[in-house]
């Protein structure tokens, strides 16, 4: 058991008043020696007094506010932790590159994207998901959490103008920053969303693929291909002449170097992207134990009835006094 | 209290007075009455208006008769009362209240026949403040009463009457126990005893609220007048019998403690009348 306010059970001993005070409205008789002894009356005298201490400790113990810990129960799912990284720079408000196929012809990439994990997210009721944007910095969203409502409003409030840069590098670590304050559930993915992709210095590098291999995370990129990109699957590709590989390329070619998962996307039209997040949605189905919390019960409301019933008691008892004497 | 209003009761006593001054009371002081107690020769009785011309002729021995009477003498009359906690028990009427009109009664009917009225209050011990000295001169006692009408008593018992004895007259004398002899009976009975010289009438003061007209149901809170003890009280038909029968317990003792003491009691409830006690002087007090 359980109180809210502990401090206010120091008034307990109150609850003793009715039994050591005598009442104040009696009347005066001659002499009560003279009266002959009666159990019923005595008893009655002696249920008034534990009546009134009864409705005090009652009133005093809800105010006090008992209830029962909450209890944590262990349930086996289906879900993952998914940390959503969604690219906000200023070219994922472009429509894709098979637009005209798709016959959606408005819609940019990030209103797709949006779309489609709104829609993911509420396929996958048992995951925990947490949300970064990035565009020349990471911005911190909503950390890992059960709350659809909230990353549904995340993920709604992720669209609008961004800027130019694409800084992934800040963008993975800081969602690899989520991971370390959630105890691991089994199943870890970061979903990184971009188009194009940035240089990462040696230093986020090495970063990452610690981060990734020590928290166990597997990494799915979607890459809203650019129409006329590279693909970051051409194997055959060969830049110019003293000029570095495209930065995408060489991001991919890092991440196949990582020792956690890895599962590359390449999407150009919101169908294919539908495809590659149905593909995580499968993947991503290990059976996770995670803690669901059960409230303890409150019994305020019980303590306050009892309280009322007592006093509802001593007031019928109230009824039946004397109040005509003589 | 107005004179106009106070009620008179004539008693009498059953016993010869030693009291020197005139009264109206059977005495035994010789003197000038209508007592004829006998004869004594003039010469051990000197008073030539009493010779017995008859006596003188029939005697033998020619010896001049006089004849003696007894004078009719006072007798002290005293109220002594009860202040204890249960005296102010207000039922009907409130007991002191009551106590009151019989100071003032017997005071005005003592001072009527010229007897000395005086007033002895107690509680625990017998209370200097509640006296008033044996006297003729009523009037202070008139006051006295009324300071008793508006007396509120404490929590407090009734054990001074042990002492009342002390503060009366060493002669015989008529004392009018006022009180509602709420006390254990043994302690009673140790009390009377002191007063055994005296000729007491208890006046028993009970009030019809303590027992006859006690509420039909329900439930009370009852704090005892001399002790302060709480009490709650479920009073129902049957608790209410026993009550009753507890109090008519009581009386068939108390008039039996009263009579092996040679006192009956007077019970006075439902206010007192002074033909009631003129009544009782007649019934129990041969003249």
């Amino acid at each position: 058991m359980l109180f809210n306010t502990y401090w206010v059970l120091f008034l307990l001993p109150l609850a003793a008043l009715p039994l050591l005070l005598e009442r104040t409205h009696s009347r005066t008789y001659s002499w009560t020696q003279l009266l002959p002894r009666d159990r019923l009356s005595d008893l009655m005298g002696l249920l008034l007094k534990i009546l009134a201490a009864l409705a005090l400790l009652f009133i005093i113990l809800g105010i006090a506010g008992p209830h029962t810990a909450a209890q944590k129960v262990e349930k086996v799912g289906e879900g993952a932790q998914i940390v959503l990284t969604i690219d906000r720079s200023a070219s994922m408000d472009d429509p894709f590159s098979g637009a005209m196929i798709s016959g959606r012809a408005g819609e940019s990439k990030s209103a797709a994207a949006r779309r489609l994990i709104t829609d993911f997210v509420s396929q996958r009721k048992n995951d925990m998901f947490g949300m970064v944007t990035f565009s020349n910095s990471a911005m911190y969203v909503m950390p890992l959490t059960q709350s659809r409502e909230a990353i549904l409003a995340a993920i709604d409030a992720a669209g609008g103008p961004g800027l130019f840069q694409t800084n992934i590098g800040s963008g993975l670590t800081t969602a690899l920053g989520m991971f370390a304050k959630t105890p691991d559930s089994g199943s870890r993915a970061l979903v990184l969303l971009s188009d194009g992709a940035g240089r990462m210095g040696t230093d986020a590098q090495q970063k990452i693929r610690d981060w990734l291999d020590r928290m166990n995370v597997t990494l799915y990129w979607i890459v809203l291909r650019q129409p006329g990109a590279i693909s970051i699957f051409d194997e055959e590709y060969k830049p110019p002449e003293d000029q570095p590989l495209p930065p995408s390329i060489e991001l991919h070619q890092y991440f196949k170097t990582l020792r956690s998962g890895y599962q590359p996307y390449e999407a150009d039209d919101p169908q294919s992207l539908a495809l590659a997040i149905d593909d995580i949605n499968r993947k991503e189905m290990k059976p996770i134990r995670y803690m669901e919390q059960i409230p303890g019960n409150d019994f305020t409301s019980h303590c306050f009835a009892l309280a009322a019933l007592m006093i509802a008691a001593l007031l019928g008892i109230k009824l039946l006094e004397v109040k005509t004497w003589r | 209290m107005i004179e106009g209003q106070i009620k008179e009761f004539t008693y009498q006593i059953g016993w010869r007075s030693r009291g020197r001054h005139p009264g109206r009371h059977a005495s035994a002081q010789r003197g000038l009455g209508m007592d004829f107690r006998g004869h004594a020769p003039l010469i051990s009785y000197p008073d030539p208006r009493r010779i017995d011309i008859r006596q003188t002729i029939r005697d033998p021995f020619d010896q001049v008769w006089v004849r003696i009477f007894n004078q009719r003498s006072a007798v002290p009359v005293f109220v002594a009362c009860d202040l204890s906690g249960s005296m102010g028990f207000s039922g009907q009427m409130r007991k002191l209240e009551i106590a009151a009109e019989i100071t003032a009664s017997a005071a005005y009917s003592a001072f009527r026949v010229n007897d000395p009225f005086g007033f002895i209050g107690f509680d625990e011990q017998v209370r200097e403040d509640w006296m008033f000295m044996s006297s003729t001169k009523v009037h202070g006692a008139f006051e006295l009463t009324e300071r008793l009408a508006a007396h509120r008593p404490g929590h407090i018992g009734a054990a001074g009457l042990n002492d009342v004895s002390q503060y009366l007259p060493r002669e015989r004398s008529l004392v009018l126990l006022v009180s509602d002899f709420h006390t254990p009976l043994e302690q009673l009975e140790r009390h009377l005893g002191s007063l055994m010289r005296h000729h007491v009438v208890p006046l028993i003061l009970w009030d019809a609220a303590e027992y006859r007209n006690l509420p039909e149901f329900g439930i009370a809170s009852v704090t005892d007048c001399e002790t302060g003890a709480r009490r709650t009280l479920f009073l129902r038909k049957n608790f209410r019998e026993r009550i009753l029968q507890a109090f008519d317990d009581r009386r068939s003792a108390l008039e039996k403690l009263f009579m092996r003491f040679d006192m009956p009691p007077l019970f006075i409830e439902d206010g007192f009348e002074a033909d009631d006690l003129t009544e009782y002087f007649y019934q129990f007090v041969a003249a």
